[in-house]
């Protein structure tokens, strides 16, 4: 290794120099979000990391964009900070032009057009955005770096998502059952979420510390704090 | 693409009350095309002895013919059913025999030892290194979401029924979020006096 | 359509704008023929710049019943049979099979349904479930949302 920098820097040769430019990094962690039928939940770890480094173990991923909605991010940290502060700077325009308060689907549709705006150079943002709708029912949607969106009952994102999402679909989705299932209770969803952390805390590195839940229903938005392993 | 998933496929095995359970996927695939949904990658070693290969198919042929094959030499040469943890050192060695040029497969190991009945799991890498942890073994190119769905399910001292439910919900929802397996699963749950075997229906797609 | 997820809803949603605004300026509903070059043209813009998409655009005008294949190359064509995206060339296998111009709805919504079918039996990045649609003159009818898990067993029972 010492002997090609020798030979990249000797300015008698002729070989020419590469520079790279890498403008994204990963950060990990991990966002899930859960509809109910007049509730939704939004759980999200709070370690940020970068390859083996541990750079915080309390920093939260999920942020409150109005009374009843809730925006989960994962991946790259730089561009989760302009993306967050856009989006916000756009519901507080909203507010002012309309005089009223930005409907979670409206948020929704609104983060797939800021996505796609930069299709040639994405945020590389995995985000879920849950709440409750028009009509009070608990709704989630999820998005891909560059804006496809789509509304769904439940979704994980992230480091850890293909660890949760066939557990999710098997539990909520009651995929690969046969029957009849009870609706989904908010106490069922809260503690499917913390197991799901608990699980995905054992097998992605990335994910631990703690999970952050925010629970969003008719009397507002309740957050609650649980603990994963710290290794 | 790797080549590790140029056909596609999934096992897992798990450990239960004086029971194991080992289990596969059906799906034979040339990349995006699936070719055939009849190709079982759990094999019957011996009597209450499993052995599970996901990885490159060709390989995965080869290897359980050179595995029966030393089988059958340590029986001879022995007179007595080879234990699961001899077992996996044999699968170890053969697949360390080719360091430099390895199988591209990746074995999952489950059954009782002859003499005392003893539940057994255990899976190797590539190129031979073992690992037997006391809970479950996955493999192939849904190894990420079986993880996922065992690490939440699985609990000590399952029942034979219990074992089953739980191996055949792991393995179908696991397979279900990957494109390169499905197609049908069958689960073996091996017992002291008896081996069930059983498919499952699964998704078509 | 098929391909890039948020290039086929976003421009899907861009056609849909143009769409709607030639009929505000014109008091008439745009043609297929012009709603496909429209989308072809905006697509063709960004050429070589990684967009990726196969549509196909059908719809009825004066003209009668129109179809066109319209893809990110910025390709458009006119035909009365299409399929697109990973799982196509299966889609043609049965497509081929079955197809006659003058089938009936009935036979002709079946084959379709079928030929999705089979497309995600074959295909891995294919499945979910089969969507539906009839285009008449008077507009879409929405035929059906089957999981191709229920079309599996039907057809597998038909057989027998």
């Amino acid at each position: 290794m010492a002997m090609a920098d020798i030979y990249q820097n000797n300015y008698m040769s002729m070989a020419p120099t590469e520079r790279r430019f890498e403008p994204y990094a990963f950060n990990g962690g991990n966002i899930l979000a859960v509809a109910g039928e007049d509730f939704a939940i939004v759980a999200s770890d709070t370690r940020l990391s970068q390859g083996f480094m541990i750079h915080s173990r309390d920093h939260p991923k999920a942020v409150q964009l109005s009374s009843s909605t809730v925006l989960a991010q994962s991946g790259f940290e730089g561009d989760i900070t302009t993306l967050k502060k856009h989006v916000k700077i756009r519901i507080d325009m909203y507010e002012h032009n309309h005089g009223k308060k930005a409907s979670t689907s409206a948020i929704a549709s609104m983060i797939s057009k800021m996505l796609y705006y930069k299709r040639f150079f994405p945020y590389y943002v995995y985000n879920i955005v849950a709440g409750l709708d028009d009509v009070g029912k608990g709704c989630v949607f999820s998005y891909d770096p560059v804006g496809s969106y789509e509304r769904e009952q439940y979704r994980a994102a992230g480091a850890a998502n293909e660890l949760l999402q066939p557990l999710l679909d098997n539990q909520i989705g009651h995929k690969n059952m046969e029957g009849d299932f009870l609706p989904l209770s908010k106490e069922k969803a809260l503690q499917l979420c913390i197991d799901c952390f608990i699980s995905a805390a054992e097998r992605d590195i990335t994910t631990g510390d703690c999970v952050f839940l925010h629970v969003i229903d008719k009397d507002g938005i309740a957050t609650k704090e649980f603990p994963l392993r710290r290794d | 693409m790797s080549i590790m998933s140029y056909n596609g496929g999934a096992a897992i095995a798990m450990k239960g009350k004086n029971c194991v359970a080992i289990a596969s996927d059906l799906r034979f695939g040339i990349q995006a095309q699936t070719v055939g949904m009849d190709f079982e990658k759990v094999f019957p070693m011996s009597d209450r002895l499993y052995l599970g290969l996901t990885g490159l198919a060709t390989d995965v042929q080869t290897v359980v013919q050179k595995l029966a094959f030393q089988l059958k030499l340590y029986e001879l040469r022995e007179n007595r059913p080879i234990s699961p943890k001899t077992f996996l050192s044999v699968v170890s060695n053969v697949l360390y025999e080719k360091r430099f040029g390895p199988y591209f497969i990746e074995p999952v190991i489950a059954g009782l030892d002859p003499k005392t009945s003893e539940p057994f799991i255990a899976s190797c890498d590539l190129i031979g290194c073992p690992m037997e942890p006391e809970d479950f073994v996955v493999t192939g190119t849904c190894a990420v979401q079986m993880y996922g769905m065992c690490e939440a399910l699985w609990q000590p001292d399952m029942e034979p029924d219990q074992l089953f439910e739980c191996v055949s919900q792991a393995l179908l929802n696991s397979v279900d979020r990957d494109a390169g397996s499905g197609w049908g699963a069958v689960v073996h749950i091996v017992e002291a006096d008896k081996v069930t075997t059983r498919r499952l229906k699964a998704r078509m797609d | 359509m098929a391909g890039g997820a948020a290039d086929c809803s976003f421009w899907e949603r861009v056609l849909a704008k143009h769409c709607r605004v030639y009929e505000l300026r014109n008091k008439e509903r745009i043609s297929v023929a012009a709603a496909s070059k429209l989308l072809a043209n905006m697509v063709y813009g960004y050429k070589g710049m990684g967009l990726s998409m196969g549509t196909m655009i059908c719809g009825w005008d004066k003209r009668g019943p129109g179809l066109y294949y319209v893809d990110s190359d910025g390709q458009r064509l006119d035909g009365n049979m299409f399929a697109v995206g990973s799982g196509a060339t299966y889609a043609y296998g049965v497509l081929d099979a079955g197809y006659s111009y003058d089938l009936p709805i009935e036979r002709a919504l079946a084959l379709g349904q079928q030929a999705i079918y089979h497309a995600t039996h074959r295909d891995a990045y294919s499945g979910g479930n089969v969507n539906l649609y009839h285009m008449k003159e008077t507009g879409w009818e929405h035929i059906g949302w089957t999981d191709v898990l229920k079309l599996h067993y039907q057809y597998k029972n038909e057989k027998k």
